[in-house]
């Protein structure tokens, strides 16, 4: 008999959140579309699109496995739920009975949707040591947008005409958001409001799909945005073009901004950053007066040694042209009913003497308000000193994602204890000593709310998992009970969903079948600093319990803070300055005679996310093997052709990507693309060091002095073509 | 209702979002051609080609091309064809393939001015079909759907001929 259902969900391919309709046939998923009635109006991408070919792919992860060999030997033996999550669980126990709730260390890579999960079981158990790669992608604008502007809010690009009018400029900072990353269902309202604008301003050191229709594009330096955004600042202030009424009523620090902001003439800034006077000028004229505009920013300013001031430079640019908080401009906006779903997680406290000795907490006060500090972990573990025994990585493959990839291999396996949950064996579940085995999204019921708050959908199962594989928010509460049944009490997963949704005094079963909550149009409010009730709703970061009453923003000085007084009060400088990246023609010249190409790893491609999908036979046909994008003047110098493999080579090590001959770039620079390996070669390092481009990064300092953060966009390297027989 | 797709070159992002809907409707199960992992091209049905950049004093220059089959009127494929395996749909003037009677010569490669026709692991012609099924419920093509940038239309060419004229009208009116 044939049996067909169609369901409508919440694509999960990326963070993002596209409405999808799912047909299912018989138990299998047979076709998958955007939803034109969502509010992604039925757009969806290459990677949502190809979950049929994720879910059914036969080298997923079936069952529980436990190491019989050696690590890394790639001996398993099938185990039930109960040994493996008993084990696990007796293992942290004993950890935090031996040696403290720190010593368990709960890990996952980007966020894939388990995030409230892992850190409310990370709280539960007490330890302030979670593990992700946060620290360099996403926590760093979230914490400075917090204490320069939002309290514990963030800040998006009014895409959406809500408040009467859309941006006039946009300006899109070290950003792909149409076709990478992160923020997959804003590409759709990102591209329809760039239909309306006037002006593109485009930051970026290449062309990208985008670059023939930009008012300006801003060829800049790899890792010297703050100087830019300064140097903006100094036009725009000098020439009295900021936005007088709201700098004097609602910004805090002007006149020393203003004083900061004369270190950065065009001049100078012409020379730091490759980019004609003239263009920072003219960028700057026409963010000041074509208002309002929005800055969509990427992760690259936030993967440097200056990722903290760079990203407070740009809100400060923000900020002086009036475009915080108005329509078309950069809105804080509020979350429907149910409320932050985030605050499963953060409604638990730990200890304070745990979040004090978190690995790091001496040295990156950011950083560590949210996680421990990778790198400085890495270290310890290399030298076996390290407090971390038990290590349970949620989601997420470390060994692919960490710096300098040579160093962090060893140096992981010195760690007692190793469990990994995951759809396939990445090259971490396969030096794990416990792997478990993980559902897809298409396979469980869960809840999205990711980026933008203002609506939270439906997760929706579809189909059955293979074998026994559970969803992560399954493993987790089974764990939990195990580990803090204090903080676990819920029978089972529906009943952990209603319990997120009750503020929206829904259950699961209604919500699952509405798809979604969503607080959009009129609904929303802009100006919200100008009326009661914003100070009064937010607790501030990083400070002491405080009542705070009336209007304004919800900082300590109610304002936002060009001049951060959090920060401060923290050590670090409270105005924004630039700051050479640690490898560069400047900062190293001898460095840069032996490696004299300059190098960003962050190339991405539209049908990966991260390390993940390579494994998909629709998209890895699109391109098979990694490329580095090299301008053919610099080709033709080095004797390489399109097409040919090269070594790109740093301090840390080498890798081999496919060249291709770009003009779009700058002849000094090259990019290569992030998170490269090769599931289908075998384990357990499936081809992990041939082209990851981690190989090349660095873990050693200086790292961002509150986030820190290692440097992964703007190396220095080498690059020559890879002889024949070493190709074999 | 004879209908065209037409991708705005102006627009198209180059995501592939076109490329992988085509495979999840033309390839998802039960369709027996899955291509094998890793194989230096699979079957594309639609393409997205990269023309640039170039970068030169006005500024870059630089466009992304979606090509699929363009369902010619007068088919230089469909004459081409020895066994009349390639013909139009009577109410759509959509171009099809009869599976059945392709003997896998190439002939209609030969001809095709776009590089359209891809051919199966059995040297079958795959050909875009517009989505005919989608087109005959009134539904947009499963390329157009997905489509995040808004490039893709299948519309008659009247109206991909109106939606060019005023886009060129806009811009002499802001020039």
């Amino acid at each position: 008999m044939n049996e067909k259902k169609v369901i409508k969900s919440c694509c999960k391919g990326c963070h993002g959140g596209c409405g999808v309709i799912i047909t299912v046939e018989n138990g299998t998923v047979t076709y998958i579309e955007g939803d034109p009635d969502s509010i992604t109006e039925g757009t969806v991408c290459t990677k949502g699109l190809a979950s049929i070919q994720h879910i059914d792919n036969p080298n997923r992860v079936k069952y529980p496995i436990k190491r019989t060999g050696e690590r890394g030997e790639g001996k398993w033996q099938r185990i039930s739920w109960e040994e493996a999550l008993d084990t696990i669980a007796g293992k942290m126990n004993d950890g935090i009975a031996t040696y403290g709730a720190n010593s368990v260390c709960i890990a996952q890579g980007t966020g894939r949707g388990a995030n409230r999960y892992v850190n409310r079981l990370a709280r539960s158990i007490g330890t302030g040591n979670v593990f992700h790669p946060g620290y360099l992608c996403h926590s760093p604008r979230l914490l400075i947008y917090g204490l320069s502007v939002t309290g514990y809010g963030r800040l998006y690009c009014d895409y959406h005409g809500w408040g009467g009018e859309y941006p006039k400029t946009q300006i899109s900072w070290a950003k792909q958001l149409e076709i990478s990353n992160a923020d997959g269902e804003m590409s759709v309202w990102f591209l329809k409001a760039l239909e309306k604008a006037k002006n593109l301003i485009l930051v970026d050191p290449r062309v990208t799909a985008l670059t023939q229709r930009a008012t300006l594009w801003l060829r800049i330096r790899h890792g010297t945005d703050a100087a830019l955004a300064l140097g903006m600042m100094n036009v725009i202030i000098n020439e009295g073009l900021y936005d007088k009424e709201f700098v004097t009523n609602w910004c805090h620090g002007f006149h020393q901004l203003k004083e900061r902001v004369q270190e950065y003439p065009p001049d100078r800034v012409a020379e730091i950053c490759w980019i004609p006077k003239e263009h920072i000028i003219k960028a700057a004229r026409i963010f000041a007066t074509e208002t309002p505009g929005t800055i969509q920013i990427g992760e690259p300013l936030e993967a440097q040694n200056n990722s903290t001031q760079t990203i407070r430079a740009i809100i400060c640019l923000m900020a002086i042209t009036g475009n915080i908080e108005r329509p078309g401009g950069m809105v804080c906006w509020e979350p429907p009913d149910v409320g932050i779903i985030e605050d499963f997680a953060y409604e638990v406290t730990i200890p304070e003497e745990n979040q004090r000795t978190t690995i790091g907490a001496g040295s990156y006060k950011l950083c560590t308000a949210r996680t421990c500090h990778a790198d400085t972990v890495i270290k310890q573990l290399k030298d076996n000193n390290c407090g971390i025994k038990v290590f349970h990585c949620q989601q997420g493959s470390p060994l692919n994602w960490l710096a300098n990839t040579k160093e962090a291999l060893p140096a992981l396996l010195n760690l007692e204890f190793i469990s990994v949950c995951d759809l396939f064996m990445s090259p971490t579940a396969e030096f794990a000593d416990i792997v478990l085995p993980v559902a897809h999204w298409l396979e469980h019921n869960d809840i999205w709310n990711m980026h933008p708050r203002f609506y939270v959908a439906a997760i929706n199962k579809a189909v059955e998992p293979p074998g026994e594989a559970w969803g992560d928010n399954k493993i987790v509460l089974e764990l939990g009970k195990r580990v803090a049944p204090k903080y676990w009490w819920f029978k089972d997963v529906e009943e952990m969903l209603d319990y997120q949704l009750r503020k929206g005094k829904i259950t699961w079963k209604e919500f699952s079948k509405m798809g979604v909550i969503a607080k959009t149009g009129e609904e929303q409010t802009y100006y919200k600093y100008k009326m009661d009730g914003w100070r009064k709703a937010t607790k501030l970061p990083f400070m002491p319990e405080r009542k705070m009453t009336g209007p304004g923003f919800p900082t300590p000085t109610g304002k936002v803070e060009l001049y951060s007084t959090i920060l401060e009060d923290m050590g670090y400088d409270p105005l924004p300055y630039f700051k050479e990246p640690n490898e560069s023609p400047y900062s190293t010249p001898k460095l840069y005679r032996e490696y004299p190409l300059i190098l960003s790893t962050g190339g991405r491609l539209p049908y990966y996310f991260h390390s993940q999908y390579r494994q998909i036979p629709w998209l890895r046909e699109l391109q098979p093997y990694p490329i580095t994008q090299i301008h053919p003047d610099t080709a033709k110098k080095l004797g390489i052709k399109d097409g040919d493999w090269v070594w790109i080579e740093t301090p840390r090590g080498r890798i081999k990507q496919k060249a291709k001959l770009f003009k779009g770039s700058d002849p000094r620079v090259v990019t290569a693309q992030a998170s490269w390996f090769y599931p289908d070669q075998p384990g357990p390092l499936h081809g992990l060091l041939e082209s990851n481009a981690n190989v090349l990064t660095s873990n050693d300092g200086p790292f961002d002095p509150a986030m820190g953060a290692p440097t992964f966009r703007v190396l220095l390297c080498k690059v020559y073509k890879v002889e024949e027989d070493e190709n074999d | 209702m004879t209908k065209a797709i037409f991708c705005d070159i102006d627009k198209c992002v180059n995501c592939y979002t076109c490329v992988v809907a085509c495979k999840v409707k033309h390839m998802s199960p039960p369709y027996p051609v899955n291509p094998p992992l890793a194989e230096p091209k699979g079957i594309n049905l639609i393409d997205v080609i990269q023309v640039g950049p170039e970068i030169h004093e006005g500024g870059v220059s630089q466009s992304f091309v979606c090509i699929s089959c363009m369902h010619c009127a007068d088919a230089p494929c469909i004459r081409s064809c020895p066994t009349s395996a390639i013909y139009k749909d009577s109410e759509t003037n959509i171009t099809l393939v009869n599976r059945e009677r392709c003997i896998g010569c190439r002939s209609c490669l030969w001809v095709c001015p776009f590089g359209a026709p891809s051919f199966d692991v059995e040297g079958k012609l795959l050909l875009c079909d517009m989505c005919i099924d989608r087109i005959k419920e009134c539904k947009k093509t499963a390329c157009e759907a997905a489509c995040v940038a808004r490039a893709i239309i299948t519309a008659t060419p009247e109206e991909i001929a109106e939606i060019k004229a005023k886009k060129a009208s806009q811009r002499i009116a802001q020039a």
